[in-house]
């Protein structure tokens, strides 16, 4: 398990980057549409957030300003290659152990 | 404009909350990770996709009845009529309702920024300056002399043109090759209903355009479930 990067492997954490990596590549969500997509508390989900970003693995982008602001989040490339990574150890403990092998759409 | 910020500093009124998902790291086997990952992109996936369902029920409906029942109020006029009031009413209103719920599919759409949303944008605006230029051709055929018949014909099938090729270039931008069939099959039925005259091109247009969109709206469901295998088994 410890080849699991602790980043990725918290559930709400492994919920927000599942769901970022199935958008398009170049496109970004809502913190809003998220947070419905995760549900999680607003607090919550900018700490877990926090933690992404400052692994490099989610970049935030705020337009506007005021009641009109829109805070978007977009998963990066190495984002997106460390959930490979993550994908690939998990298979491979769940096939050492002989369970189903996690598929998140790739 | 868009400025990356940081949302380091951000307020954190939950921060600690120790129950449910929002554990800040709670312990996870990784058969329970497996889960989650199948559970989450399963989500997020049938949450993100565009169902065109609606939309093609109520294009089907102004096709098959508006087109049906212009061709029924001119097939036998001599010379050539155009579309009655009573049709044209009809065809309006239920392009309304088309409207209607093109913008509740959207919904699928909505907090989706970037790429997609620029080609979104570029394809609608596709499709009205095509809506445009339609009306607009029209325009100059009848001033350059065109007969009634003929712009008769432009009118019946000008549209469905461009609905098929506003389909197919929609398909390009997820490569749904089941949409881009249906946008050839639109673009074809329209240049071939041309040939059938002022009089037959409605009916020829009410059946195979009309009917072709109630096909789409029946198979949709199909589709989807297919694409989705195919999404787990890639």
């Amino acid at each position: 398990m410890s080849d699991l990067d602790p980043v990725i492997h918290a559930p709400a954490r492994l919920r927000i980057v599942v769901t970022l990596a199935a958008l398009r590549d170049g496109d970004n969500l809502s913190f809003t549409r998220l947070q419905d997509l995760i549900g999680l508390t607003p607090g919550n989900l900018v700490t877990h957030l926090r933690k992404l970003e400052d692994a490099g693995y989610v970049t935030t982008h705020k337009n506007g300003s005021g009641v009109t602001a829109r805070t978007s989040v977009e998963l990066t490339n190495g984002g997106r290659a460390a959930l490979d990574r993550y994908t690939s150890v998990l298979r491979g403990l769940l096939d050492s152990a002989g369970g189903p092998a996690p598929d998140p759409g790739k | 404009m868009s400025d990356e910020t940081s949302i380091s500093g951000g307020t954190d009124p939950d921060l600690g909350t120790p129950a449910g998902i929002g554990d800040q790291d709670a312990v996870m086997g990784a058969a329970e990770a497996a889960a989650i990952m199948q559970e989450q992109d399963q989500r997020a996936r049938q949450a993100f996709r565009v169902s065109h369902r609606g939309s093609f029920v109520a294009w089907g409906a102004i096709t098959l009845l508006g087109y049906g029942v212009t061709w029924l109020a001119v097939h036998n006029a001599h010379p050539a009529e155009g579309p009655n009031p009573v049709g044209f009413a009809l065809v309006s209103v239920l392009a309304l309702g088309s409207a209607l719920i093109s913008g509740a599919e959207a919904r699928s759409d909505a907090g989706v920024g970037g790429i997609s949303a620029r080609r979104r944008r570029i394809n609608l605006t596709a499709l009205v300056a095509g809506l445009v230029a339609m009306y607009t051709l029209e325009g100059a055929l009848y001033r350059a002399g065109a007969g009634r018949p003929v712009l008769f014909v432009f009118e019946a099938t000008a549209p469905i043109l461009i609905a098929g090729l506003f389909y197919l270039t929609t398909s390009a931008l997820s490569l749904d090759w089941a949409l881009a069939g249906f946008g050839l099959w639109l673009a074809a039925t329209a240049v071939g209903a041309a040939f059938a005259g002022p009089h037959g091109v409605w009916g020829v247009d009410a059946l195979t355009a009309g009917l072709g969109f109630l096909f789409m709206a029946a198979l949709e469901p199909r589709l989807r479930r297919a694409t989705g295998l195919r999404l787990q088994h890639s």
